[in-house]
């Protein structure tokens, strides 16, 4: 869905200004088939639809977006901006119904969880953009918003109750500040790459750091690598939208054949662009990363490729288990962080592309790199204090719920991780004046600390939080 | 020699307090926390599981340097020891500094502070009085209070906000003590245990994690226990009715449900699981004859090993309770202790008959002789024992821990978002011999807001110069009106 945003966003700016005609005609008809479907339904205001809302105007906000990065137009963000208010008062309303229906604010499962991710989002690009005039910004944040919504139509939507240990203010209050902490994370990432960019970071450099990143998705997806190259993901109970486990804590995993092949091929081609950057730093030879650059485009249609085949494949399907025996399907929903990863791994590439090709406009659209240093040192004098006050929130629950405020498991010790990359980052800046590229560096780490934190803990390591 | 006696110690206060060390130690924490989670570790798996995930020699290596417990081994607690003391040092070699801006504030600058101070401004002045009143209503007028400062030979002003914030830093790194010390206290005399009871039963006997059981000075007694569900059947609620009796006597009485806890003299119980015991409660079952001459239709209840006479000559009593049962080679077994599939068996006894005929219902094939019972059962109703889990923990060092956080918050608040604002004003002779009222500031943090704010001090001032010297021209043309 989102790849087919951002490739409807770049083939129609070639047209220029039909961009926003467009975007405008395509809201309007996916409107008027959701009006179609309501009216069958009879229920206007319900969840589904004010998300689905929600999801049209992102879109149009993202594809905007993407047109105005590509063709920096800037007429384009005013319009940009104004279907983001219209996506974030659908969303809100969506948060609302949820509150309502549920009684609780909505962070108890993964699915609410992203309903709030993305309306906090929403919420900060506007913000970004309105107060501190980083206007490029939502090209980062709607595609990731995009595709927060499409993997909440997959995943479990009914109200569920709470299960006893799960009752508590003291919940609410750790998941709102860990969202709010996370958030602020995120925009302190995306001002450090800004500064980086205006602080006349070379590009090949940005192809080194995407490249990396993306190297480390793949070999994180393939932690999950099965004999005969097959690809482990968690079976799911349709039935009961939720994952099968063989006993408590313990999911039970299906391998999907071939598909762990294709996996280390795409492995292979998202590392091309290091080896060669590295090739070409170590030959000082500068035709190398024209080259490099070219591997990236193959590296994104191969990533493509791998999105599409894991998206057929593991939509549904009966596959084989090394643990128990049978036939077990699972789902899309079972899978949420190879699914991002996938399209996070796309977005990454995709990014440098627009960067490599539009580096220009973007100086001259972002504010200047002082500011920016400026405003991310603030940034995170936002967060530092929210996450203390998270871990602080999270450890009174845990005494709450199982007598004990600290018990080393590992998304408590990665937060507290967290709290101390972020903790050097504030005593190197105030007392040693640490400033410019090597602050920049430290908050993007700092903030590769909190996606681990928040995905890589779930996905990689064991622990108690698993349903967060 | 002596030199270098007297040297050391001080080279290593230098290192300890210095923040590279500080940042050192942050990395170090940093990389074994990080390690302490991706190693299995210890008390959180089974040690089957351990053996399986790493090959003997390597097992031999990690469990050598402690890194299969990482967060319990003893040089960890070495490097939070050194944090602390890195902490410590850290402080104490700036505290002095800060207090002294603290306590002591540095109320009118020399010239050679004026000279250096980079947010500085001059005003044209007529003389010395107007200007430092003008001056004083100026800073009124946008919420700072002034006050003189009178020295032999000259007046001026100084005004300041948020001192407090010179001793944020402090209040942070006093609070992360507290923390530690919190922490450092529950390792050593805190204790988590378990504690199973059913209802109409109570315990002093607490079951430590490590295998050891611990005697608490008092018992708990549990006076009922259950559990609400759903409408699809997921857990709601559980709790327990507790009550803690000391020296005999009931002193303290509690429902406790998930995430509220019964506290007593330190000791806290929490619900933290519920069950089936798999032992039978009471059994209630519809008794028919099968001669209506021996004797009539009844219903009655039955517990385990307690036989109930049907007539004069019969008795039934119900000698096995299996909640899971399963028929395999000809034995019968338990699965499980959840009741999912009961069986109970009872043996009828006749008296003169001297005969004993055993019932199992259901009727298992090979077992049962129902048939030959004098009497038909069919069951009516079955109570099954409940247990409550509940966690037991003794933190003695938590509200240290609660105030360290507490402080924390105050601590981050002042130093992110409270600034230490200076401002002097004083009356000078520049170099040409004009009078200038010269205006100084300095703000510790958010140094951009403060130069706005110092602007508008400086153009308030400047204004009310101005009105002042428009009143002034005024009143003599009045006079002469008059005159």
């Amino acid at each position: 869905m989102a790849r087919a945003e951002i490739a409807r966003g770049r083939a129609e700016a070639a047209n220029g200004t039909t961009l926003v005609v467009g975007v405008g005609l395509s809201i309007a008809f996916l409107l008027f088939i959701a009006f179609l479907n309501v009216v069958k339904n009879g229920n206007l205001a319900s969840e589904a639809n004010l998300l689905y809302a929600a999801l049209v105007f992102y879109a149009g906000a993202g594809a905007l977006y993407l047109g105005f990065g590509v063709t920096g137009t800037e007429s384009y963000i005013k319009f940009a901006s104004l279907s983001t208010w219209a996506g974030l008062i659908a969303n809100t309303g969506a948060v609302a119904h949820r509150w309502y229906e549920a009684g609780h604010p909505p962070f108890a499962s993964l699915y609410e969880m992203l309903l709030s991710f993305v309306w906090t989002l929403a919420a900060l690009t506007l913000i970004a953009e309105k107060r501190y005039g980083v206007k490029v910004i939502g090209t980062v944040t709607m595609p990731v918003a995009i595709v927060g919504v499409v993997l909440m139509q997959l995943l479990r939507s009914d109200v569920r109750p709470l299960v006893p240990a799960l009752q508590s203010t003291w919940l609410h209050v750790h998941v709102t500040l860990a969202m709010l902490a996370y958030a602020a994370c995120a925009l302190s990432f995306a001002l450090a790459m800004m500064f980086l960019i205006q602080d006349k970071m070379k590009t090949e450099t940005f192809l080194a750091a995407t490249s990396i990143f993306t190297v480390g998705v793949y070999a994180a997806i393939l932690t999950r690598f099965e004999r005969w190259g097959g690809l482990n993901v968690v079976a799911w109970d349709a039935d009961n939208k939720q994952e099968v486990f063989l006993s408590r804590g313990v999911r039970l995993f299906v391998t999907i054949p071939d598909l762990g092949w294709l996996m280390v091929l795409v492995l292979a081609a998202v590392a091309a662009p290091l080896a060669l950057y590295i090739f070409a730093l170590a030959k000082k030879n500068d035709g190398l990363i024209a080259t490099a650059n070219r591997a990236v485009f193959i590296s994104i249609l191969l990533q493509s490729l791998a999105l599409v085949f894991f998206v057929l494949r593991a939509r549904d399907g009966r596959y084989p288990s090394l643990d128990a025996d049978g036939l077990f399907a699972t789902s899309l929903a079972a899978s949420p962080f190879i699914l991002s990863a996938l399209v996070g791994g796309i977005f990454a590439n995709l990014l440098y592309l627009l960067l490599l090709w539009r580096r220009q406009d973007l100086e001259r659209l972002l504010p200047g790199s002082d500011d920016l240093d400026r405003i991310t040192y603030k940034t995170i004098c936002i967060a530092f204090p929210l996450l203390t006050l998270m871990i602080a929130a999270g450890a009174y629950w845990a005494n709450r719920a199982w007598g004990s405020y600290w018990n080393w498991d590992p998304k408590e010790t990665w937060a507290a991780i967290t709290w101390l990359v972020y903790a050097a980052y504030l005593h190197m800046r105030i007392t040693r004046g640490m400033r410019g590229r090597v602050a920049a560096y430290f908050a993007v780490g700092g903030f590769a600390v909190v996606m681990f934190t928040f995905f890589g803990v779930t996905y990689l390591l064991p622990g108690l939080h698993a349903y967060a | 020699m002596a030199l270098s006696m007297k040297t050391a110690p001080r080279k290593l206060w230098r290192t300890l307090s210095s923040i590279k060390t500080g940042v050192i130690l942050i990395i170090l924490c940093v990389i074994f926390s990080a390690a302490g989670t991706v190693i299995l570790q210890r008390p959180m798996i089974d040690p089957d599981d351990m053996q399986r995930a790493y090959s003997p020699a390597m097992l031999r290596f990690l469990d050598v340097t402690g890194l299969t417990d990482v967060f319990h081994a003893r040089w960890f607690v070495a490097l939070l020891v050194l944090v602390s003391l890195c902490i410590i040092a850290a402080s104490v070699e700036r505290f002095p500094n800060a207090w002294r801006y603290f306590a002591r504030p540095y109320k009118s600058p020399d010239d050679i502070f004026r000279r250096a101070l980079p947010t500085q401004a001059q005003i044209r002045i007529d003389d010395e009085e107007q200007g430092l009143s003008a001056a004083e209503r100026a800073l009124k007028h946008v919420g700072f209070h002034s006050e003189r400062i009178v020295r032999t030979d000259s007046f001026s002003l100084f005004s300041e906000r948020h001192r407090i914030s010179e001793m944020a830093v402090y209040i942070v790194h006093a609070s992360l003590l507290l923390i530690f010390l919190g922490g450092i206290v529950d390792a050593l005399y805190g204790w988590r245990g378990f504690l199973m009871l059913t209802p109409g039963t109570s315990s002093n006997q607490i079951e430590i994690k490590t295998g050891t059981t611990k005697t608490i000075p008092f018992s708990i007694r549990c006076d009922g226990t259950g559990e609400e569900t759903y409408a699809d059947g997921s857990p709601k609620k559980w709790w327990s009715k507790l009550a803690v009796v000391e020296n005999g006597r009931e002193v303290s009485r509690k429902e406790i449900v998930v995430n509220d806890p019964l506290s007593y003299h330190g000791v806290r119980f929490y619900q933290s699981s519920f069950g089936q015991t798999g032992k039978l409660d009471k059994l209630t079952l519809d008794v028919t004859p099968i001669d209506e001459k021996t004797g009539k239709a009844q219903e009655i209840a039955l517990s385990l090993n307690q036989p109930v006479p049907l007539d004069s000559d019969t008795t039934v009593e119900l000698t096995e309770f299996i909640p899971d049962f399963v028929v395999q080679d000809g034995h019968i077994y338990a699965r499980s202790n959840d009741v999912v599939n009961p069986a109970v068996h009872m043996i009828v006894t006749s008296k003169k008959a001297n005969k004993a005929v055993n019932v199992w219902l259901p009727e298992i094939q090979g077992f049962a002789e129902n048939a030959a019972s004098p009497y038909i059962f069919q069951p009516k109703d079955l109570k099954t024992g409940l247990f409550t889990g509940l966690q037991v923990s003794h933190e003695p060092g938590q509200w240290s821990v609660w105030a360290g956080v507490v402080l924390m918050a105050i601590g981050l608040t002042f130093v992110f978002y409270v600034s230490h604002v200076r401002l002097w004003v004083v009356p000078v002779i520049d170099a040409r011999g004009h009078s200038m009222l010269w205006v100084g500031g300095t703000a510790n943090r958010n140094r951009d807001a403060f130069e706005q704010k110092f602007k508008d001090v400086v153009a308030q001032i400047q204004k009310d110069l101005k009105s002042k010297s428009a009143e002034a021209a005024e009143e003599p043309k009045a006079a002469a009106i008059r005159g």
